[in-house]
């Protein structure tokens, strides 16, 4: 084992090469999506697919880890400051950065091996689940929100949607009348709130869970999950809701035409 | 053509339980696998949904092989890729642990009887799978391709997730 990966040896003699042989896709490379990005590379993941169109300007400098003053000045698109940081850390390092929404470049999605969701919004989670799904990808989502409470409280989310398990409808984490009413309640505190040590418990948390996946170093198996986040009290606990779910089935993603691409020609 | 093959965990130990039992004379057991298809960026994904036993009368009585399937086991994986609109793999077990490989009996018979499945499934990629105890490899015939090409990546999903086959 190289000596730069000598403190994380307990995850097994041949973890730097699995680390080094797997895709991560990121979507979403603000708050959450540059945190997953910088863990992942210090570990040594070694192949990256980022999606985010979106460029950096001034309000994401209170937490896109990477991105500068000089990159809100010229706008550098969020993927590109996530290359540049990966590859920073490892030089070695393959990023696909791909400034696009997602959906549109479904292929780079499928070659990925695990799925890091960093999105806003239930029917933009819930599209990307159904996607992961199609093509069997592990998905960890994360997301924080800031309610109006007293005067604020901070809340968030760290849910796994692995295959053959229970998706985010059957843990109760997107529910119809959420995305139903998504538009109308979502962010209340401004646009989109969004901090800094909030996305990195959580981003801390989905990637432990990744590696906890590729390598696990316990024999607690964590299979779906959805970990509740609780900003006001800084608690990070296994909702109630799913402790009956998380071990069972999924019920929605039963299909075989769930699976693959329905407009097959080879 | 890079290919990946992914199932879940779950449905690798059904298999494994399943190829694992004793049968009455054949020396090795078999199944085929039920897959969707899709493409990503590197080749194509092929996604195992379902398992299809062989009934112990399915098989052979052939001490030349360790498994030798009749023609009604044929017919059972023909009819499942025509019904489920699916791509069929073939898997045995070797039972050891690393890296395993075809026999050249194994080799032999397959590019006898995976091109079959063309006749129902002409636009889907078919193929054949050996499992070890801690490892598999595979070979997938590819629509138009007349010979084989090697698996790229066999991965199980699930905790933990399992990189059986990584030629890339």
């Amino acid at each position: 084992m190289n000596d730069r990966y000598s403190r994380q040896s307990f995850l097994g003699t041949n973890s730097e090469a699995l680390f080094q042989s797997v895709r991560a896709g990121l979507v979403g490379l603000g708050g959450g999506g540059s945190h997953i990005a910088q863990q992942s590379a210090h570990i040594g993941i070694g192949r990256f697919a980022l999606f985010d169109p979106d460029a950096t300007e001034f309000p994401n400098l209170n937490r896109t880890v990477g991105a500068t003053f000089e990159d809100a000045i010229s706008k550098t698109p969020k993927v590109i400051v996530a290359e540049r940081m990966i590859k920073g850390i490892n030089p070695y390092a393959e990023v696909w950065p791909i400034q696009l929404e997602w959906q549109k470049d479904f292929e780079s999605l499928r070659a990925c091996d695990v799925v890091f969701g960093c999105l806003d919004g239930f029917s933009r989670r819930a599209q990307l689940e159904e996607s992961c799904r199609r093509a069997m990808i592990p998905l960890i989502d994360i997301g924080m929100d800031v309610h109006k409470g007293e005067p604020y409280s901070i809340s968030g989310q760290v849910v796994v949607s692995m295959p053959g398990k229970p998706c985010f409808k059957c843990l109760g984490f997107v529910r119809d009348k959420d995305l139903d009413e998504e538009g109308r309640r979502y962010g209340e505190a401004g646009g989109n709130p969004q901090v800094v040590w909030s996305n990195g418990v959580l981003a801390s948390t989905a990637v432990g869970i990744f590696i906890q996946m590729l390598a696990p170093w316990c024999r607690i198996n964590p299979g779906s999950a959805f970990l509740g986040y609780d900003g006001d009290r800084f608690t990070l606990e296994h909702d109630a809701r799913c402790a009956v779910t998380v071990n069972q089935n999924c019920e929605h993603f039963v299909s075989v035409g769930d699976l693959g691409d329905p407009f097959w020609k080879p | 053509m890079n290919s990946h093959f992914k199932l879940t965990v779950t449905l690798l130990d059904h298999v494994i339980a399943d190829l694992s039992r004793p049968h009455p004379f054949a020396a090795e057991r078999a199944g085929f696998i039920g897959c969707k298809v899709s493409r990503n960026r590197e080749g194509i994904l092929i996604l195992a949904h379902t398992y299809v036993p062989l009934q112990d009368d399915w098989y052979a009585d052939d001490q030349r092989y360790g498994c030798f399937f009749n023609a009604d086991a044929m017919r059972v994986a023909m009819q499942f890729a025509l019904t489920n609109d699916a791509s069929v793999f073939h898997i045995h077990m070797h039972e050891h642990r690393g890296r395993p490989w075809f026999s050249r009996i194994d080799l032999r018979e397959s590019r006898k009887f995976v091109p079959d499945f063309w006749n129902v499934r002409p636009n889907l990629p078919h193929g054949t799978l050996v499992v070890s105890t801690d490892s598999a490899a595979g070979l997938c015939w590819y629509p138009s391709e007349n010979k084989p090409t090697k698996i790229s990546r066999i991965t199980t999903v699930g905790f933990p997730m399992k990189f059986l086959e990584r030629l890339t």
